[in-house]
């Protein structure tokens, strides 16, 4: 009879990768490569994310004996990958990004919204309303439009659904300024999806 | 604070849905949307506008990245450490 075997734990797999075993390395990788391909398309372009996953994974073998466990592994590899990403943003020529800033609430003289409630509802029917593959175009042309420190918060905390401490972690700064950075993040591709759907003014 | 207004409830949608905000301002914000047809159809987009877009933007990784990966990391732990 064949006991089933429980996968090995991240830390399990990271002390022995750490000491020299390949084929836990390779594990890690498995485990995480969808992940951090993914971050990656979310944070750069597809253009970009193969060279961010090679980069993350080339990182994570080097400074794995340095892992100290501090923060949850897949915490850590996320942080690896967001630099990453974030080194290859700034390599790259910045072409200005049409601003999302006309997408935020507009209100009237005395703060009451100046858009009707089926037009200001509708951003949620996206999906809906919309043909899959054009809704992943302008999703992705949307996230790339956000300012950069807009991005990256929105992209761990919503898309990853990271907890916010954890995006705090990973990006430097407290749990106050990551919740501001998502907040104008979702203001702006909430009016932008109302746009995309074709109601919006 | 009591006297939410659409504008001023929007600023705080984040820290509600965190539930970071103070129980008196948190009370205010429900009385106000709970009252307000605009900010209930604002709170609706609000919130699903994440999971649109995460669906929207949850790719796979294509077989042919993925085996580069695996023979760049190959030929990188064949290299000698600098």
């Amino acid at each position: 009879m064949v006991v089933p075997i429980a996968d090995p734990s991240d830390e399990t797999l990271v002390a022995q990768a750490a000491a020299g075993d390949d084929r836990a390395f390779e594990q890690i990788v498995a485990r995480y490569e969808s992940r951090v391909y993914r971050l990656a398309c979310r944070l750069t372009s597809d253009t970009d994310a193969p060279d961010v996953l090679q980069e993350t994974f080339l990182q994570v073998y080097r400074k794995l004996p340095t892992f100290r466990g501090e923060s949850r592994f897949g915490t850590w590899i996320f942080r690896v990958a967001t630099n990453a990403a974030l080194m290859l943003r700034r390599s790259r020529a910045r072409r200005p990004a049409e601003s999302l800033d006309a997408f935020m609430p507009r209100f009237d003289e005395c703060g009451v919204h100046a858009e009707l409630p089926s037009q200001l509802q509708v951003a949620s029917r996206a999906d809906e309303l919309l043909d899959r593959q054009i809704l992943a175009d302008k999703a992705r042309a949307g996230i790339a439009r956000l300012p950069d420190l807009y991005r990256d918060a929105f992209v761990l905390r919503d898309l990853e659904e990271m907890s916010t401490a954890d995006v705090a972690d990973v990006l430097g700064v407290d749990a106050a300024t990551v919740r501001q950075r998502v907040h104008r993040a979702r203001l702006m591709l909430r009016g932008y999806l109302s746009e995309v759907v074709g109601v919006r003014r | 604070m009591n006297s939410v207004v659409c504008s001023s409830g929007v600023e705080l949608l984040m820290d509600y849905l965190e539930g970071v905000l103070p129980p008196d301002v948190n009370a205010a914000l429900e009385a106000h949307v709970a009252g307000c047809e605009r900010c209930t159809a604002f709170v609706a987009s609000y919130r699903e506008t994440p999971r649109i877009l995460r669906a929207a933007t949850a790719i796979e990784l294509p077989p042919e990245i993925q085996a580069s990966l695996h023979a760049f990391l190959r030929a990188q732990r064949r290299r000698p450490p600098q």
